[in-house]
């Protein structure tokens, strides 16, 4: 049995083959949500969702797509709202 | 509705919300623009155009398309030119014999006792 902190399901599990063909349980920390668009609720691509410690280590171009509103909106989304502002009132 | 001159607002990558002209016409699809963006070959649906057409040549350098879009109302910054610098030369390092060291590094006064 292992240690009763362990027992609970704060820690997610991963199953890991090593290298002399056995498979252990990893006990890891749970990952976050995955990024979403405040417009439309779709999940971002290009937004890793890891913990914040691998974020900070991570580049800036790594973290977010890099057009206006990358990382806020997705590509539709911010498509429509950047011609919505351009296009003369009708 | 994508002829030379036109102004458009690119939608999509990271010159998303910049203005540009299109330069020249390269295939159905897709066009050569410069501007506030960078000089590139552009797909057209990642493009909006806008109701103004101003005058330049056909493969119009970027002084140019600077200049109409001064006399249009749009300032273009100029961009930063990639200066290629020297590679930084290994230099090796030279043996020091021992009683160089000696005189390069004097011993260090013991230190006294309270």
């Amino acid at each position: 049995m292992v240690r009763p902190q362990l027992r609970a399901r704060t820690l997610r599990r991963v199953q890991k083959k090593t290298p002399g063909n056995r498979t252990v349980k990893h006990y890891l920390k749970r990952k976050p949500s995955k990024a979403k668009c405040t417009d439309c609720g779709a999940k971002l691509i290009g937004v890793p969702h890891v913990r914040a410690t691998k974020l900070h280590s991570m580049a800036k171009s790594q973290r977010n797509p890099q057009r206006p509103y990358g990382g806020q909106l997705c590509s539709r989304c911010s498509r429509n709202l950047i011609k919505s502002r351009v296009r003369p009132l009708q | 509705m994508y002829e030379i001159g036109r102004v458009c607002m690119k939608i999509a990558g990271r010159d998303a919300g910049k203005r540009c002209i299109v330069v020249d016409i390269l295939d159905q699809k897709t066009v050569l623009i410069d501007g506030e963006t960078r000089r590139r070959k552009c797909n057209t649906s990642h493009l909006e155009p806008l109701p103004e057409v101003l005058k330049v040549k056909k493969n119009a350098s970027h002084e140019e398309v600077v200049k109409v879009f001064k006399e249009f109302g749009v300032e273009i910054k100029d961009r930063k030119k990639k200066t290629l610098g020297t590679k930084p030369t290994k230099q090796r390092k030279t043996k020091v014999t021992s009683s160089e060291k000696k005189e390069a590094k004097p011993k260090k006064a013991p230190k006294k006792k309270e």
